[in-house]
């Protein structure tokens, strides 16, 4: 049986309740994951019935809801079962199993959670900013996992006096630091007035990153391996 | 902002060294610009697969010295430029607040003398903090032989300073960089110890406020210019983290850059310094002391990594059962590193461990498999000299990429590129 929800919290504890007892259990959130054939079960979110679980859950490993919180975010096509077979084990155990790493439910979704802090750590530095007309920094990101949000803090308390927008272009959701206070906002599209300096600050950091390479120990590989492809799109040192 | 040409001059004059670490300090946001990050940040990689973190540059490259090994000595003939400490800053301010760099580190060429070379030095970190109010990470180049004073005020406004020792020896040294001697090295160092040691103390009492070098120290010398036994140099290593309380000693192979009749024609290998770094990992890492690693005289073995080697040389110590052995002997295990051992500590805790777990748990066990045994069973070759030729083989396969890097450095310019740089 699949168990569909709404992709929120809530909605996953209440579909991991229902789905609880059935060993063929797939609980997702994506249409593009149903199987023809297989039979399945619309969650409605309810808000009793998953306060009740993050209650039992927390009450077995205290760090639980956090752990859900990265587990959906992370990007991975089938997170959402892996957060469900991981919390099963969990209240079947009823105590923390987080460092039971022989468990292979454990083990997926250890790495999972793994996944989404690794990227978090890469992006503090993968991250570019843009400065605007009125000295507002904007960062169009497009990460793997929906982290825009988590990685807000950390710019915050570098740059207090600086308002930013980390805009996770794909999922069109924004992370903003209005120079005072942060909050998440819902953003199509940026149009982004860049400031008279810009293109210079940029061009001497493209000179810079040329300048330090030592081009006759060409590792590209090692070069991919710690900076994935995938962010390249917004770093400027690595446009032609 | 400084001009593209200028900045590309001192950097490629500041590129080969190897240090670029971002860790270590815990700097908070005061008002203004940055802060430490104690894990250090990474934000770029060069396609020589090493990373950017700092902005790494010379505030000059005009040097007075002569040093046989230096591209920027006296006599090369190189274009020279020097940078104004506001270049520096607004450098430093614009990057940093695009995210492109975790901070600075400065380095100069010895320009008219030490003491004016310093203080320009401790002018621009001090601009940096006070008047563009920077609290991101600074690591700064010591220069020896230089007012003390002004060594110790620099530290109360860098989160790193670094004097390289440059040779692992004085008789090289005196062959080698004349104008610099073991103690205008080592004084400061200790000096800097010593007053780091004060200062926590006297911050722990309320009586100062402030920091004093939060990162620690560093140093880094070449390897392979001088006759000086890896033995010689790991000994080195380890008095200096432990008499000297360094934070990391960095190596970098000498790939001969001059014709002078004083240097080698040959130069040593990237291997030899992948092997001192992992020699290195097992002072600072495993638990081990240079001693058990090697003999003064000895260098390390090509053909097997050194914690390989001393496990060959300790065999009656092995196999160990991977669900008692204690922390310290799975360190010792080839090819289980720190973050296996670990784990396995953990998992171990609710379970038996099998042979299949440690693989489903991705450790990696081409080598460990040969001195452990999973619940009593072993795995591995049942010949000591089967393990050795087995051993060889995966580290044959392993260094085959860095094999063919060797020989992309025998050309004259490309030697003289490698000569600072790291792995």
């Amino acid at each position: 049986m699949i168990y569909l929800f709404d992709g929120t919290t809530v909605g996953f504890l209440t579909a991991f309740v229902q789905a609880f007892t059935d060993e063929n259990a797939v609980v997702t959130s994506k249409q593009t994951q149903l199987l023809l054939g297989e039979e399945v079960l619309s969650i409605p979110s309810n808000e009793r019935v998953a306060s009740k679980a993050a209650e039992r859950l927390t009450s077995f490993d205290r760090n639980a809801l956090h752990d859900l919180d990265t587990l959906l975010r992370c990007g991975m096509e089938d997170n959402e079962q892996v957060a469900f077979r991981y919390f099963r084990l969990m209240a079947k155990t009823k105590r923390p199993i987080g460092r039971r790493l022989a468990e292979p439910d454990v083990f997926h979704a250890v790495e999972y959670m793994k996944k989404v802090g690794l990227e978090i750590h890469r992006l503090h530095g993968f991250v570019r900013f843009i400065e605007t007309e009125s000295g507002a920094l904007y960062a169009p990101i497009e990460p793997d996992n929906d982290i825009a949000d988590l990685l807000l803090p950390h710019f915050r308390a570098r740059l207090p006096e600086y308002p930013f927008v980390l805009h996770d272009v794909r999922r069109k959701k924004a992370a903003v630091y209005d120079g005072k206070n942060s909050f998440n906002a819902y953003l199509p599209r940026a149009n982004v007035l860049i400031c008279a300096d810009e293109q210079g600050w940029q061009d001497l950091w493209k000179g810079y990153y040329h300048a330090v390479n030592i081009p006759s120990r060409e590792r590209l590989r090692q070069m991919k391996g710690y900076m994935p492809v995938r962010y390249w799109k917004y770093m400027p040192e690595k446009q032609n | 902002m400084i001009s593209e040409e200028k900045l590309t001059i001192l950097t490629e004059s500041a590129k080969y060294d190897v240090s670029c670490s971002s860790s270590g300090s815990k700097r908070k946001n005061e008002g203004g610009i940055g802060n430490g990050y104690a894990a250090g940040c990474c934000h770029s990689f060069t396609p020589d697969g090493r990373c950017i973190s700092l902005l790494k540059i010379l505030l000059s490259n005009d040097c007075i010295y002569n040093c046989k090994y230096c591209p920027n000595r006296l006599d090369a003939d190189v274009p020279r430029a020097t940078a104004t400490p506001d270049e520096i800053c607004e450098l430093t301010i614009d990057f940093y607040k695009r995210n492109y760099i975790e901070g600075l580190f400065l380095s100069s060429a010895v320009c008219k003398n030490p003491d004016y070379t310093m203080e320009r030095l401790l002018l621009v970190v001090k601009k940096l903090r006070t008047e563009y109010r920077f609290h991101g990470y600074i690591h700064l180049k010591g220069i020896p032989k230089a007012d003390p004073r002004l060594m110790q005020e620099a530290a109360r406004y860098a989160d790193r300073m670094s004097y390289n020792i440059e040779l692992p020896s004085e008789p090289s040294l005196k062959l080698l960089a004349p104008q610099k001697s073991k103690e205008s090295l080592l004084t400061p160092m200790r000096a800097l110890t010593v007053q780091a040691e004060a200062f926590k103390e006297e911050k722990r009492k309320g009586q100062v406020r402030g920091h004093f070098l939060p990162a620690g120290q560093t140093t880094q010398m070449i390897v392979g210019a001088s006759p000086e036994k890896d033995g010689q140099i790991l000994r080195l290593t380890q008095a200096l983290y432990q008499k000297n309380g360094l934070k990391r000693v960095y190596y970098s192979s000498y790939v001969p850059v001059v014709q002078d009749k004083l240097l080698p024609e040959v130069g040593a290998g990237q291997l030899r310094e992948h092997r001192l770094y992992q020699a290195d990992w097992l002072l600072r890492f495993y638990g081990f002391s240079v001693e058990e690693i090697l003999d003064e005289g000895e260098n390390l073995s090509m053909e097997f990594d050194p914690k390989c080697a001393w496990a060959l040389r300790n065999m009656h110590l092995f196999p160990v059962e991977i669900n008692r052995a204690p922390l310290e002997v799975l360190l010792r295990v080839p090819g289980i590193g720190a973050k296996n051992a670990y784990k396995i500590m953990e998992a171990r805790k609710y379970t038996k461990l099998s042979f299949e777990d440690l693989t489903k748990m991705r450790v990696a066990l081409k080598r460990a498999k040969h001195f452990i045994t999973c619940d009593g069973k072993f795995y591995g070759a049942k010949q000591e000299g089967m393990i050795r030729g087995l051993l060889a083989e995966a580290e044959t396969q392993e260094s085959a990429e860095q094999l063919n890097l060797f020989s992309m450095l025998s050309t004259p310019q490309n030697a003289m590129i490698a000569l600072h740089g790291q792995l």
